[in-house]
């Protein structure tokens, strides 16, 4: 009797065009793994809670893979967690916990070989090496996943989102901590970055490698290691991020090395080391920015030329800029700097004399870090106030010569 | 007599800076070159000037870009980390080198470096990687 009905219920979903299989304790098919065995393209599984210690689960058909109340998947510290092979997979609702560590195989919580048109949404992944990683994909999405581990600084950790050689790809809503980086994109294109959470990553909140044509939009990235990273890239829209508390002698809000053509508007540097820190990279346009209590409002490079620097917000910063040559290719124009003590007689709210803000300090810092130590000291506030008067250390082109009388508002 | 002046003259060694290489801080110290906070302990390397300055990198292409570059930097020694251990530095001169395969360093230098050929054997097989000598290497960039 019971072959009977194990063979009608295999006909069953045979012939069903698409329907739920579910796996539970108190279930007929009890494994996740039986259940894929039994699915066809266009399934749903259904998992009810419950832990799960089942190795690698291997998704290589397309099917709508949900959890119920956070089934745990737990890959017991041996092996990768989850691996999609098909495409058009869903996943959906899992807590994944526990991958293998520091493998070279770099082992996952759940990873994406090779496919198109997959949705990872709703997920917890605790505790793994690598949390996402997608290979070799294009039209996937990563939505409103909370993604954590518990790296420290001496230990290797892989990174909570990880995308490499992919196009087209969605990564909305997430939030990540105590991973390497935050999200990490290698050779990525045309894609989108939107309304995540990344903090207290060891590394980098967001960290940008060869890839071009993307834009990253109203994240928060608090007090991580170093920061947000965007190096060796073209055409990459920041626009509304948040940029804080990134504290440390190699840390910035923002590290730009090797980047051109890229627009940064409305964001919010607060707290940082140095804002931005700025290294080969040209024709940027920097605009309506909040710089607020850094140390350095922004490091600009020597080897930087044709960036654009307007109608930003330089308040309570240490130093505004800094550089480290006497070489000018960058423009500055129309900025509030609260530093600013000229005056403004025609009453069209820019100031009637031009501002310098490179000072005198921030030059011999940049060569002599130790000098820090006279900083606020007498002679150094001497030399400054004649520095701005008759400026003959700092390049006397690093100019705005139409700075605002009062802060803009953003 | 000769322990005194053996003692006498390692004394004279230390106080002349050594040719030790200093261990890299891991997500604490930066690439002098790319700028990127050091993360990996397998793919780090460091560059020791005659003048004692130590010079820390991400990744082996870095430190050699970086000293190809900068040719007023002269150069006492050169470190690369042991990829058979942890955050390890060894002299890059006398060490066995193999180079893509699936290594994946931090800015696709894709270098691993050994203490000894038998070790750099045992990875190639593992790695399916390429191997190098270290003028191979260095003539590279």
């Amino acid at each position: 009797m019971k072959k009977i009905s194990f063979i009608v219920f295999l006909l069953f979903f045979s012939i069903g065009k698409a329907t739920t299989i579910k796996v539970g304790a108190n279930l007929p098919v009890k494994k996740i793994k039986q259940a894929l065995a039994l699915a066809n393209d266009g399934d749903t599984i259904l998992v009810h809670s419950g832990i799960y210690k089942e190795g690698t689960i291997l998704i290589n058909k397309k099917i709508y893979f949900i959890g119920k109340n956070f089934p745990v998947l737990d890959g017991q510290h041996k092996k990768e967690v989850v691996s999609i092979n098909a495409n058009d997979v869903v996943v959906k609702g899992f807590k994944v916990i526990n991958s293998g560590h520091a493998a070279l195989n770099d082992p996952c919580g759940i990873r994406v070989y090779d496919k198109n048109n997959v949705i990872i949404q709703g997920n917890i992944l605790d505790n793994n090496f690598f949390g996402i990683y997608l290979q070799n994909s294009t039209n996937c999405i990563v939505k409103n996943n909370v993604i954590k581990a518990y790296g420290k600084a001496e230990q290797l950790i892989g990174n909570g989102i990880h995308c490499w050689k992919s196009n087209n790809l969605q990564i909305i809503g997430n939030k990540i901590t105590g991973h390497r980086d935050g999200i990490y994109f290698e050779f990525v294109t045309q894609s989108v970055i939107w309304r995540n959470i990344a903090n207290n990553n060891i590394r980098y909140g967001l960290h940008f490698m060869f890839s071009n044509d993307d834009a990253y939009i109203t994240n928060v990235f608090k007090n991580n290691g170093a920061g947000v990273a965007v190096m060796f890239t073209k055409n990459v829209k920041m626009f509304n991020n948040y940029f804080e508390e990134n504290w440390g002698d190699s840390a910035y809000g923002l590290l730009l090395k090797e980047i051109s053509d890229s627009y940064i508007f409305n964001n919010r540097f607060a707290r940082n080391t140095s804002g931005i820190y700025m290294e080969g990279t040209s024709r940027i346009k920097v605009e309506k920015n909040s710089f607020e209590s850094n140390g350095w409002g922004m490091k600009i490079q020597a080897s930087c030329m044709e960036n654009e620097i307007v109608n930003n917000n330089f308040l309570k910063n240490t130093f505004d800029i800094s550089t480290n040559g006497s070489l000018v290719l960058n423009t500055f124009n129309s900025n509030f700097w609260d530093k600013y003590e000229g005056y403004d007689l025609d009453k069209d709210g820019m100031g009637d004399v031009p501002y310098h803000p490179l000072s005198l300090f921030a030059v011999l810092t940049e060569n002599t870090p130790s000098a820090m130590l006279l900083y606020r000291s007498f002679m150094i506030t001497l030399l400054d106030k004649s520095e701005k008067v008759l400026p003959s250390i700092t390049p006397d082109n690093f100019v705005d010569n139409k700075p605002l009388m009062k802060s803009l508002p953003l | 007599m000769k322990k005194i002046v053996l003692l006498f003259l390692s004394f004279l060694m230390i106080s002349c800076g050594s040719n030790e290489p200093q261990p890299i801080k891991l997500n604490v110290d930066s690439c002098e070159f790319c700028k990127m906070t050091i993360s990996n302990g397998k793919f780090g390397a460091e560059l020791l000037t005659k003048k004692g300055r130590y010079y820390k990198f991400d990744d082996l292409s870095c430190m050699l870009l970086y000293a190809k570059e900068n040719t007023n930097v002269q150069v006492q020694s050169f470190f690369v980390n042991d990829y058979a251990k942890d955050n390890t530095l060894i002299p890059a001169e006398q060490s066995f080198y193999l180079r893509g395969g699936a290594l994946n360093s931090p800015m696709r230098g894709n270098f691993a470096a050994f203490a000894s050929d038998k070790e750099q054997d045992n990875f190639q097989k593992q790695l399916d990687a390429k191997t190098l000598t270290w003028q191979q290497v260095f003539t590279l960039y």
